[in-house]
């Protein structure tokens, strides 16, 4: 017993550098595992972005590659807004967004509701369809769409058998073909966080409401559609930021000339090597998708503290 | 005044495994425990007892090595440890949750500690195999913890700290998380478990009958203090402050004063005391006697009575203040009913206790 | 408790028209990825709708283009790089958020959102600036870094969520048994982990494969990988060969929701 006791207080030989290294670092709870990442964040993001923000607002003066002389500047941000055709593209980019975001709820808040009824298959089946298009490369789900709303593609073709139309209808590169895109892209991402929400959803409380009498749309209306409005904030949150900058929808499915904040973004910076036009545009876009996301938040807390405050 | 019997805490110093000598311990601006001193002999069960956030979980982890204490030693074998870490001392924990690994079998979670100090495999087996068969769970070494139901749960964590032959055993409420039917059978097993391995340990509890049922000494917390440190008869009969008498079993209190190194009780009988001016006095209800009928000078009026077994509660309103009185059945013609008088008096004087007001 | 029995007309319509809406949105989503997957098989060498025959051509051709291949090489590469570099940046960070003990573990958390809700065009432009400046060409390199950036957020996410739900007394316990802090880590907080970081691999993986507004400005010019030339390619041709990429692509998705589903479980995906 002796002998075992002494033989159990004997640790583990002497840990080698490389682990009593990591205890160190381990033991004291600090900051240092975190280190590389804040470093990583701040070099490739955070000074970046600040960059950025110089670019768009500094007069740079360059020879042979290198900075000269550096002055600050409003220039590049009042042409931006003195332009036309800025305000187009914004309004363009913000109109597509906000319908895509709109759409995206209508069609997508029904799915969440089917979840929160639907026994564990639905629920499953639910689950798969909605995760799965969202690990499928946004370019094969647009081109998808090129072909379904093609010249020879499934609606064209449908409806010249139905004997509806005798020549293909000019569906892509229309507006309503980007839009189309646009909701089909995004919609996984509207449904997952209210699905998240109805996956936690406590079935009492729905059936307290029937128990006191109400219908099932009273029921949706009253009591589901209140509680979910933190949910549906996240969900529009997350479409409106994707479609208001996405790339790929409207440069596909809107032909080479339907241009929106980011495909003139691409082409400032890509093709005309316009740098502090670029960044400005950039910037532009960056803070009014701010407004839109704080508008959208301002509006999910109101709603959230009201549905509180009347339920107390 | 009952002394606290600070006196055998201390004699027990020179055979204690474990001394835990003024510590203090602050999160922030809070002092979460205040100059707490105790010391555990060879093979003693002691308990800490008191209400949650009295700091008897704070000193468990003390002791453990996940906080340190800011002021005071704690001693194992006369050794401080608080320079070891927590890997390093020879104490195991049996945590309220268990938390045994869940991606583990029972084998490999009783055998992690073995692994952990480099021992050969089949030593490991062979130790496992032994502390399964200690706890009554052979057969079972392959399973993962999920599959086992909360008793057997509870003795896979106690083999896994037992195999590494600790000094010091601490249990932090493992009960919690069993079935309020199963305890009472199973707190009997755990203690003639560590008492037959001779084991050393420390339990942390809330359940005063848990406390009264597993220790050989308790030790009743309040506010980061210890308030007394006794054994159960000791501090159900003799408690050090009208905390502790509050805290375990029932008790009645009254206002009285004391002279002269006495005090008068309510029924005229006299308890001598070192205090003096305005007391309370502690009696047990059942210390207390009734008798229907104006029979002596405490006398007060039934406002309620009921059954518990052979015993009877009576709750009687007097001028000393409400009395609750536990006392035999009558036969049923003199058995008091509502709203009568009935007259109180002290069983054993020796029995009550004086507190400051 | 069940909803009333006789539930009025309006009622019966409107659930209908709610369940009928829900049944188009999953139609919706996943009707696309079929037909792209009926049109790869397609004997004809152009799109149309519905497809005649069935054939491996087109998936021959796939792997018979080196511009794909490579273009597939890439972006493998460039999504195992961003795994790792998250895996073994992320994992760590999410280990400081949830078990630092020091003020600012919060502000970290928050830190590392910071380029996540950055639209990723902007963080693209951002990058490619900044590298520019300082002599750093689009590459490759430059790619899987600032995809790691714009992704570690999903990463540390899973990561952390997972950790949360971890009882803290296991470490302890894995302490109080003489586990040092780099065994308990290796022993017991790394396996119980282990599904959560799977998980953030697999979603961190497919953004390094997938990945367009980042990608598009700091890819290699010579190094294009497969959504930029693929982007190209639907622009310009007009046959199932940019269908059976989409098959091959599909594919991968299916691999990628078969390892989500068992190593989180899809449920593990919304936390």
């Amino acid at each position: 017993m002796t002998a075992s006791c002494t033989r159990l207080a004997a640790r583990s030989p002497t840990p080698g550098l490389l682990e009593a290294v990591a205890d160190k670092l381990l033991s004291g709870r600090g900051i240092w595992p975190a280190v590389p990442a804040i470093i990583a964040l701040t070099v490739v993001a955070v000074i970046p972005f600040i960059i950025l923000l110089s670019l768009g607002f500094s007069q740079i003066e360059m020879e042979r590659g290198t900075i000269v002389s550096q002055s600050f500047t409003l220039d590049y941000l009042i042409n931006a807004l003195s332009d036309p055709l800025y305000w187009t593209t914004f309004q363009r980019s913000m109109t597509l967004a906000l319908t895509t975001t709109v759409l995206c709820l209508v069609l997508g808040y029904p799915v969440a509701y089917l979840y929160l009824i639907g026994g564990r298959w639905t629920r499953r089946a639910i689950l798969i369809l909605t995760i799965a298009p969202l690990l499928t490369s946004g370019i094969v789900r647009t081109y998808a769409w090129l072909v379904i709303l093609g010249g020879r593609g499934v609606v064209n073709t449908a409806l010249m058998q139905m004997g509806l139309i005798d020549r293909p209808l000019r569906i892509v590169n229309t507006h309503v073909a980007v839009l189309i895109g646009m909701v089909q892209i995004h919609l996984p991402v509207m449904i997952l966080p209210l699905i998240a929400l109805m996956a936690r959803q406590d079935r009492r409380l729905e059936e307290a409401s029937y128990n006191l009498g109400a219908s099932r749309l009273g029921t949706l209306w009253h009591v589901i559609l209140p509680m979910s409005a933190p949910a549906i904030g996240t969900g529009t949150a997350l479409v409106f930021t994707l479609s208001y900058t996405t790339f790929v929808v409207p440069q596909l499915l809107g032909g080479g000339n339907y241009l929106n904040a980011a495909t003139m973004i691409y082409e400032q910076v890509v093709y005309s090597l316009e740098w502090s036009k670029g960044s400005v545009s950039a910037l532009i876009l960056m803070a009014s998708c701010l407004v839109v996301l704080t508008l959208i938040a301002m509006a999910t807390s109101r709603i959230t503290r009201w549905t509180k405050g009347r339920d107390a | 005044m009952m002394q606290v019997p600070v006196a055998k805490a201390e004699q027990a110093t020179s055979a204690a495994v474990l001394r835990i000598a003024a510590v203090s311990k602050r999160f922030g601006s809070m002092t979460v425990l205040q100059d707490c001193s105790l010391s555990v002999a060879e093979g003693e069960i002691v308990t800490l007892l008191g209400p949650s956030g009295c700091g008897k979980t704070t000193l468990l982890r003390c002791i453990a090595g996940f906080w340190n204490p800011e002021e005071g030693a704690i001693l194992i074998d006369g050794q401080d440890t608080v320079q070891t870490p927590v890997n390093r001392r020879p104490v195991g924990v049996v945590f309220q949750s268990y938390a045994l690994f869940p991606h583990l079998t029972v084998a490999e979670n009783i055998g992690y500690g073995l692994r952990m100090r480099g021992l050969p495999k089949t030593e490991i087996a062979a130790r496992v195999a032994a502390a399964l068969e200690t706890v009554s769970l052979s057969g079972l070494g392959g399973r993962y913890p999920a599959q086992l139901s909360g008793g057997q749960q509870q003795r896979v964590a106690i083999a896994r700290v037992l195999v590494l032959e600790p000094r010091v055993l601490l249990l932090d409420e493992p009960f919690n998380a069993l079935d309020a039917k199963l305890r009472g059978a199973m707190q009997v097993d755990l203690r003639q478990l560590i008492k037959r391995l001779g084991m050393t340990a420390i339990f942390v509890t809330h359940d005063q009958e848990e406390a009264l049922t597993m220790s050989d000494r308790i030790a009743v917390m309040r506010a980061g203090r210890i308030e007394q440190v006794a054994p159960p008869e000791e501090i159900f009969d003799r408690p050090a402050t009208a905390y502790v008498a509050d805290f375990i079993g029932s008790s009645n209190f009254w206002q009285a004063e004391a002279q002269a190194g006495r005090v008068i009780l309510p029924d005229g009988q006299d308890l001598s005391t070192s205090l003096t001016g305005p007391v309370r006095v502690m009696s047990r209800p059942h210390n207390l006697s009734l008798q229907p009928g104006a029979l002596g000078p405490w006398q007060g009026r039934l406002l309620f009575q009921r059954s518990v077994g052979a015993l009877v509660e009576y709750h009687v309103t007097t001028d000393s203040g409400d009395m609750r009185v536990m006392a035999m059945r009558r036969p049923a013609a003199r058995q008091p009913v509502e709203g009568d008088t009935v007259t109180l008096g002290v069983i054993d004087p020796g029995l009550c206790a004086v507190y400051e007001p | 408790m069940k909803p009333p029995r006789n539930p009025a007309l309006t009622d019966r319509l409107g659930i209908g028209a709610m369940l009928a809406l829900a049944v188009l949105s999953l139609v919706i989503l996943v009707a696309p990825s079929i037909i792209v997957l009926m049109i790869s098989f397609d004997t004809r060498a152009f799109v149309s709708f519905p497809p005649q025959g069935f054939t491996f051509d087109w998936y021959r051709q796939v792997f018979a283009q080196d511009v794909l291949v490579e273009a597939m090489m890439n972006s493998l590469q460039v999504g195992m790089a961003v795994t790792i570099l998250c895996v073994l940046l992320g994992v760590p960070t999410a280990l400081v958020c949830v078990r630092g003990r020091f003020p600012g573990t919060t502000a970290l958390s928050v830190y590392v959102l910071v380029p996540h809700m950055v639209p990723g065009i902007v963080l693209g432009v951002a990058v490619l600036f900044a590298g520019a400046l300082v002599g750093i060409g689009p590459s490759m390199g430059l790619q899987a870094i600032s995809i790691t950036v714009f992704v570690l957020a999903v990463m540390v996410r899973t990561v952390q969520s997972r950790l949360q739900r971890l009882d803290a007394s296991l470490d302890e316990a894995a302490a109080n048994l003489g586990a040092t802090p780099f065994q308990a880590l290796r022993t017991i907080t790394f396996p119980l982990l282990m599904p959560a970081i799977m998980a953030g691999a697999v979603f961190t993986f497919i953004e390094g494969f997938d990945n367009i507004s980042v990608a598009i400005f700091t890819h290699g010019f010579r190094d294009r990988p497969l959504p930029i030339e693929l982007l190209a390619m639907v622009q310009s041709v007009n046959t199932p060969l940019v269908a059976a990429v989409s098959g091959v692509q599909i594919l991968l998705a299916i691999l990628a929701l078969v390892a989500v589903s068992f190593s989180i479980g899809l449920d593990g995906v919304n936390d």
